[in-house]
């Protein structure tokens, strides 16, 4: 192989075939052949989940999942976007749920229809183990849906892959804010620091330090010790 | 073997909590102990098993993984409904090569199913493998003098190969029973069917074959019924208001678990049960005290 | 572009990267016994900040010559956007159909936002006569991309005063001291409405954990594994959404209106798909637009998501708000530098504060891990550039190395897949295992310390506008301290939902105008400014300059 074919690779944009330098993300191969994105492209560090792509490679009858600013592009890949999915979310409220072991089921039954065929965790870019959290919603173990699914980026590919039509993500997010409201206790030393802030313990010495000048500031500043690990 | 690789099923996680909790304390007693495989799903009775259908199989045959990977060939559970369902697939597919070859091409995420494990209920371990003199000399509270009617319903014992017993003679629950010194009922329902998944669409179905299946075992003189599913014990207990409501001289009819029945006897956490009638039960001090 | 091709790299490093590692492995272990580098003076930092962090370069910046902060040094790209044209002629514009009639507009859908929409609801103002509108999606936005943690003074042996301390000294004193006071005060009281609300915050025997950030003096460090922004916002997001509050996305604002009187009355939006503008009156408004990371100032790479180009500063910047601190520039410390594709993506400050010392090519330690970022930074781009002891990448960049299996060393095995799990994904998505191999980092562009100048209530120089979050000025001073920017949006984001409501209820609708961007054409005129340049530029273009170059600009 010569030196200029190392350097480049095709790729197929929605069945338009570019060449680009090798070494790209997804994203910034389409980029490079001339797309300039709107949808498709958010925080472009793998966090916001905007970016789902769907892939196949040459000769691979099988579709592959990944996100556009996370997966480097290869060469003879057919690429496709989809940045949007349509999944319809159950209003709650937080304050007013019975927080047990029936109301991820309650408020999201489609969940009751996973035949464990696990399509959801392949296409997951996150490699979460979706089936498992959707299981665990199922037999009523928030604390364990909400510990699988914590990494989840909310892009929609299971939901949008699942043939049983489950909201996986949107079910998830409701598990984790459950488990953090209702779980996992409020530590004892925030409700005492609130409790002081409250009664006004903290307000003569945080006047102080605000009427200081600068110079008071630096030698304030110089004096304090950094607490050990 | 010192452990059974357990797999409880979802109803035993919420619906049926007092079937596990009872099944775990006996075997601990029984120095048989139910260990939860770590990662695993539904066993796949939420959709149908049609023969012809390899995609039916795959929760069925990714749990099997799980226990392959767990490093067992055996799974055991105490949910008939579960124990069908999983018994099914593994006669589907274990030893059938060609059959394996496609579901594991299906399930390429996933390490090869091997085809090797086996599906076993819990009744059938103790009959087998700790039989029913253990039973008995675990036994704290003899339950002389307490009437208990067997309950089978279907999925212990139909189709006829993947059944733990005889369809047409069962006797593994009267075998039980007589181990707890209690004295079995004979009656002509044992394992007529529930009513099963009909209770969603036609609850009226269900409160009529409920009225048939507990009569008989009242008129045989029957305490209490003893089941082995969550769905059997759903539908004979919860639709007895109902029939009450019907019939105004209907006397209820106290069913349990099988696992709580040998609670009692062996005097360890029985779970919840069934409350108000206890007070039938006049055998030993120990009965009814569960542990929670 | 890497040279190199995929199937040369050993464990996701060439040959001569291999080399260099070998001997940071040489000396890991004498490094644990010894510990980091002690932090420096206050004499030494101002000595190498002077020296090394860009932010000292006069030549990268120039006096606004025009506006209400004429005068006022800015980096030059900032310069650029402010001293520049509008995108539409305000004569185009037809302001007597209004498409939106609200009580409260808030401009930006990340947490500061979603945040000051919420806190205005809980004030009274109906879910219905608030509009939330923002140029990506709902949550496309930094607030999602943060990792290491938000502070807050919650432990015995902390207290907002120590907080207070903390935060000024690393702003080198220049932060508004009452911008402070209610960011220290506020934090335990966001981290109990994060509780309410069900984030999901790593606890340990019914404690927080806690840890240090860069400068801190005390561990106040709340984190949600390395995934604290998503965590807190998608715990945010999703209560905004149970409250019914309508939200329009892909809409970005291209200019601010204002009534007769010079009060904030609303927006022009404009959809970005279709190509059409739509009119908001509204009685208060919220600018919670963020930074201008995608700026590329001084063509530093970014950790900041696409949107981040500070269109609401230019905006609110021709309606008359004036602006501070924007002659500072974060870089956070420790950017991606190899591989090339994810290049200037953050590696998070908690690999630090989780033990992970920046050592040289030859493996030594050369500075505190914890200096404020600023001092931080100047420090690798020393040991990069004068020093010579970086790592230089295929495509040229310097780096050096983050020690990072130091962190299973010290807190024990296991510890970055449990507590650094999105670090340890985005490494290993290049096959790079960073448990066991150390990462190459310098630094990236991360957050505008500055913006528009607010009081405590969030208020701006123009009456009716409010603004919180990145896009706010005088909280951070000239250095922003890792986790304030988390405390940042949700205390003001709450601070300014409350204050615009009761501003909105107590205003009638406006008629509205667009004399100020008229007026500001007449400021371009008299400054002298000729130019074709146009802003807000709403998103930076990625193109090949070989596309850009032939393109006809018919659809794009």
């Amino acid at each position: 192989m010569s030196e200029q074919e190392n350097a480049t690779i095709r790729i197929h944009i929605m069945g338009k075939t570019y060449r680009v330098p090798a070494g790209l993300t997804i994203m910034d191969a389409m980029e490079y052949s001339g797309y300039r994105f709107i949808r498709g492209a958010g925080c472009r560090s793998g966090f916001c989940g905007a970016c789902s792509t769907i892939y196949r490679r040459e000769e691979d009858y099988r579709l592959q999942f990944a996100l556009a600013c996370q997966e480097m592009a290869e060469d003879g890949m057919y690429l496709v976007q989809l940045p949007f999915t349509p999944a319809p979310r159950s209003q709650y409220d937080l304050e007013k749920i019975d927080p047990t072991e029936n109301v991820l089921l309650q408020y999201y039954p489609e969940i009751a229809r996973c035949v464990s065929c696990n399509t959801c965790t392949k296409a997951c870019p996150q490699d979460i183990e979706v089936m498992d959290y959707v299981q665990a919603a199922l037999r009523g173990d928030i604390a364990r849906t909400a510990a699988l699914s914590f990494d989840c980026i909310q892009c929609g590919l299971c939901t949008m892959r699942c043939p049983a039509d489950i909201k996986h993500y949107h079910m998830a997010q409701m598990a984790r804010r459950i488990y953090g409201r209702y779980l996992s206790p409020v530590p004892e030393h925030l409700e005492e620091q609130l409790r002081e802030i409250e009664e006004g313990v903290c307000d003569s010495e945080l006047d102080k330090l605000v009427a200081m000048n600068e110079e008071e500031l630096v030698l304030a500043y110089a004096a304090r010790i950094r607490e050990e690990e | 073997m010192d452990r059974l690789t357990y797999f409880p099923g979802c109803s035993l996680k919420d619906e049926a909590k007092e079937f596990e909790i009872s099944a775990m304390a006996v075997m601990k007693v029984l120095e048989l102990p139910l260990v939860e495989i770590e990662r695993w799903n539904c066993c796949g009775t939420v959709f149908s098993l049609t023969e012809d259908d390899l995609m039916h199989q795959l929760a069925s045959i990714r749990n099997f993984i799980r226990v392959q990977e767990a490093g067992s060939d055996e799974i055991v559970t105490s949910c008939a409904m579960c124990y069908n369902t999983l018994k099914r697939s593994s006669l589907f597919v274990n030893h059938a090569e060609e059959r394996l070859e496609k579901i594991n091409a299906f399930m390429d995420e996933e390490v090869a199913y091997e085809g090797k494990v086996e599906v076993r209920h819990l009744l059938e371990i103790i009959r087998d493998r700790i039989g029913w003199e253990k039973v008995e000399e675990a036994m704290i509270y003899p339950l002389e003098g307490l009437s208990v009617a067997p309950y089978y319903g279907c999925m212990l014992l139909r189709p006829r190969q993947v059944g733990i017993d005889d369809p047409d003679n069962p006797t593994i629950m009267r075998d039980l029973i007589d181990a707890l010194w209690a004295t079995p009922v004979e009656y002509a329902f044992q394992a007529e069917c529930c009513g099963s998944y009909q209770v969603v669409d036609h609850r009226e179905l269900i409160v009529e074959r409920t009225h048939r299946i507990l009569s008989s075992a009242r008129r045989a003189g029957a305490d209490v019924v003893v089941t082995s599913c969550p769905l059997c014990q759903y539908n004979l207990r919860e639709t007895q208001s109902e029939l009450k409501e019907k019939i105004p001289t209907y006397e209820e009819m106290p069913v349990m678990y099988f696992t709580q029945l040998m609670a009692v006897a062996l005097d360890v956490d029985s779970g919840e049960l069934p409350g108000p009638l206890l007070a039938r039960f006049s055998v030993g001090e120990g009965v009814g005290k569960g542990e929670g | 572009m890497d040279k190199v091709s995929k199937q040369e790299l050993i464990r996701g490093y060439p040959q001569y990267m291999r080399k260099s590692i070998e001997r940071v492995e040489a000396t890991r272990a004498k490094r644990l016994e010894s510990g980091p580098p002690s932090p420096m003076t206050a004499e030494e930092r101002e000595n190498i900040l002077n020296k090394y962090h860009p932010d000292y370069k006069p030549e990268k910046k120039r006096k606004l010559a025009l506006g209400i902060s004429a005068g006022e040094i800015v980096p030059n790209e900032m310069a650029d956007m402010l001293e520049a044209h509008p995108l539409f002629d305000p004569a185009d514009v037809d302001l007597s159909h209004i498409d939106y009639d609200v009580s409260l507009l808030v401009i930006g859908g990340g947490g500061a936002g979603t945040a000051a929409a919420i806190f205005a609801h809980q004030e009274g103002i109906a879910a219905d006569d608030i509009l939330v509108v923002t140029k990506l999606r709902h949550g496309d936005s930094n607030s999602i991309m943060a990792q290491g943690g938000i502070q807050a003074a919650d432990r015995p042996e902390d207290s907002p005063a120590i907080h207070y301390l903390d935060v000024i000294g690393g702003g080198h004193y220049a932060n508004k001291p009452e911008l402070v006071r209610a960011l220290v005060l506020d934090a335990p009281k966001i981290i109990r409405w994060h509780e309410d609300i069900g984030v999901m915050y790593d606890k340990q025997d019914r404690k927080y954990l806690e840890a240090h950030g860069g400068g801190t003096s005390r561990m106040r460090m709340h984190s949600a594994k390395d995934y604290t922004g998503k965590a807190i916002f998608s715990a945010v997001r999703d209560e905004f959404r149970n409250l019914g509050i309508p939200v329009l996305e892909f809409f970005p604002v291209i200019e601010l209106l204002l009534d007769e009187k010079g009060n904030a009355a609303g927006a022009i939006i404009y959809n970005i798909e279709t190509d059409e503008y739509k009119i908001i009156r509204a009685k208060a408004t919220v600018l919670a637009t963020g930074g201008f990371g995608r700026v590329h100032i001084q063509d530093f790479p970014t950790t900041n998501h696409y949107g981040a180009t500070a269109d609401g500063l230019v905006i609110a910047y021709r309606a008359g708000a004036n602006i501070i601190d924007m002659d500072s520039v974060q870089y956070h410390p420790t950017g991606v530098a190899y591989p090339t594709a994810i290049l200037g993506q953050l590696a998070t400050e908690k690999l630090r504060s989780q033990g992970a010392v920046p050592v040289t090519k030859d493996g030594e330690a050369f500075v505190f891990p914890l200096e404020p970022r600023d001092v931080e930074a100047a420090a690798i781009i020393r040991e990069c550039w004068e020093m010579n002891n970086g790592v230089e990448t295929p495509s040229g960049v310097r780096g050096v190395w983050l020690d990072t299996p130091m962190i299973e060393e010290i807190q024990g095995k296991g510890t970055i897949k449990q507590r650094l799990s999105a670090m340890w994904t985005m490494w290993h998505r290049h096959g790079i295992d960073i448990t066991e191999d150390p990462v190459l980092v310098y630094p990236t562009l991360h957050y505008q310390n500055g913006g528009v100048e607010i009081d405590e209530h969030g208020a701006t120089s123009v009456p009716g506008l409010f603004a919180a979050g990145e896009c706010d000025g005088g909280v951070h001073g000239k250095n922003r301290l890792m986790g304030n920017s988390q405390l940042d949006i949700y205390v003001f984001g709450r601070r300014v939902g409350m204050s615009a409501a009761r501003w909105a209820k107590k205003s009638r609708p406006k008629k509205l105008s667009l004399q100020h961007v008229v007026d500001y054409e007449k400021l371009l005129k008299k400054a002298g400014i000729e130019t074709d340049r146009v802003s807000p530029i709403l998103l930076p273009d990625y193109r090949d300059e070989a596309v850009i170059s032939s393109s006809l600009g018919r659809f794009i």
